[in-house]
């Protein structure tokens, strides 16, 4: 594990509460952004984004520490997500702020705002991939965890998850290709 | 599709969209330089990779960080435990677990020799308190000495009868 966050787990074990404020502050932004893309929107992202530490702070004393702490993290942030789009039967509501992307400032307006649209269709598209399918796009496209690790989140083999990016890649290609979305 | 594009197309998208072993990178470059098909099917993985990681970064509304922060710490303390509860809790991790089982099979172990060495009575006990004892364990007794003295009271109350208080009860109808 981490020796940085093999230390904050003893810190909290041993009674001190800022140690997991502190493992908050380093992850709360990869686990946003996994609940962002899983769920499409800010304020569903952020309320999972709640519940995934309240979770863990529950069951954090408890934690074996046979794995890594993020990876620990990633799999609460993924069932819950999974858990929480299983209750809706549609697509994913995305908010406004999809397009409030960071782009690159330039002083073309319609450039920026075709930019807007790309990326509204791109979250549009992952956000019709099949929920465990698009999991592992996040995580491995956003999130950079190797197959192993995401076998390991999403309780599979990595022969599973391999044969599922490749889908899963295929499937957008063809979904931004009828969009009229090309190559960047 | 061969067995062999599907396997060198899967070994693709793992290099695309995140790293490969360098022995994987060559079979896979070896594999395109002999099949057009799947040239043309990489350009365009690539070009869909390049572009879901090009539109992947979010901002959040100013202030967004402190807020949560705040409402963490709220939903924190309302979900803090009681002391006793934490300390179970701190006894419950895996840190602690065999500490925990050590120390209570440590007093289990020392109340147990306690309990058996406890000095027993030298004389053998009145008869006539076998019944009413029978009632009593020893570990009742150890626990509270004062049991089998109270015992041993009640018990004369109810055998020894007063001879003058005998009499008078005969003589009145």
């Amino acid at each position: 594990m981490d020796a940085e966050d093999l230390r904050l787990l003893e810190a909290f074990r041993g009674g001190e509460e800022s140690a997991f404020a502190a493992l908050v502050i380093k992850y709360r932004e990869s686990i946003y952004r996994v609940a962002r893309h899983m769920l499409g929107n800010h304020e569903d992202a952020a309320d999972a984004t709640q519940d995934v530490f309240i979770r863990a702070y529950r069951a954090l004393p408890r934690f074996d520490g046979r794995s890594q702490i993020y990876t620990w993290l990633y799999r609460i942030t993924v069932n819950l997500c999974l858990d929480l789009r299983s209750r809706l039967t549609r697509l994913p509501l995305l908010d406004d702020e999809e397009s409030m992307r960071d782009l690159p400032a330039g002083p073309m307006i319609e450039e920026e705002a075709a930019g807007r649209e790309i990326g509204r269709i791109v979250s549009r598209a992952v956000a019709g991939l099949p929920p465990r399918q698009r999991a592992m796009v996040v995580l491995r496209l956003y999130q950079d965890l190797p197959y192993q690790e995401i076998a390991r989140i999403m309780g599979c083999s990595e022969g599973t998850v391999k044969a599922t990016m490749f889908a899963a890649l295929r499937k957008l290609r063809r979904v931004l290709a009828e969009q009229g979305v090309r190559a960047p | 599709m061969t067995m062999r594009c599907q396997e060198a197309l899967e070994r693709l998208v793992e290099g695309l969209t995140g790293s490969v072993p360098p022995a994987d990178r060559e079979a896979v470059i070896a594999h395109l330089a002999t099949c057009a098909r799947c040239r043309q099917e990489a350009v365009e993985l690539e070009a869909t990779a390049a572009r879901l990681r090009e539109s992947a970064s979010f901002t959040v509304p100013p202030g967004f960080w402190p807020a949560f922060m705040n409402r963490l710490t709220d939903r924190m303390a309302q979900d803090r435990l009681p002391l006793l509860a934490r300390v179970r809790r701190w006894l419950g991790s895996p840190r602690h677990a065999w500490a925990t089982a050590v120390v209570t099979a440590m007093v289990v172990i020392a109340l147990s020799a306690a309990a058996r060495l406890q000095p027993r009575s030298a004389t053998s006990p009145d008869p006539s308190l076998v019944r009413a004892r029978g009632l009593v364990t020893e570990t009742m007794t150890v626990t509270l000495p004062s049991l089998a003295e109270m015992l041993d009271i009640w018990r004369a109350g109810m055998t020894e009868v007063d001879p003058h208080l005998d009499a008078l009860q005969r003589r009145s109808p």
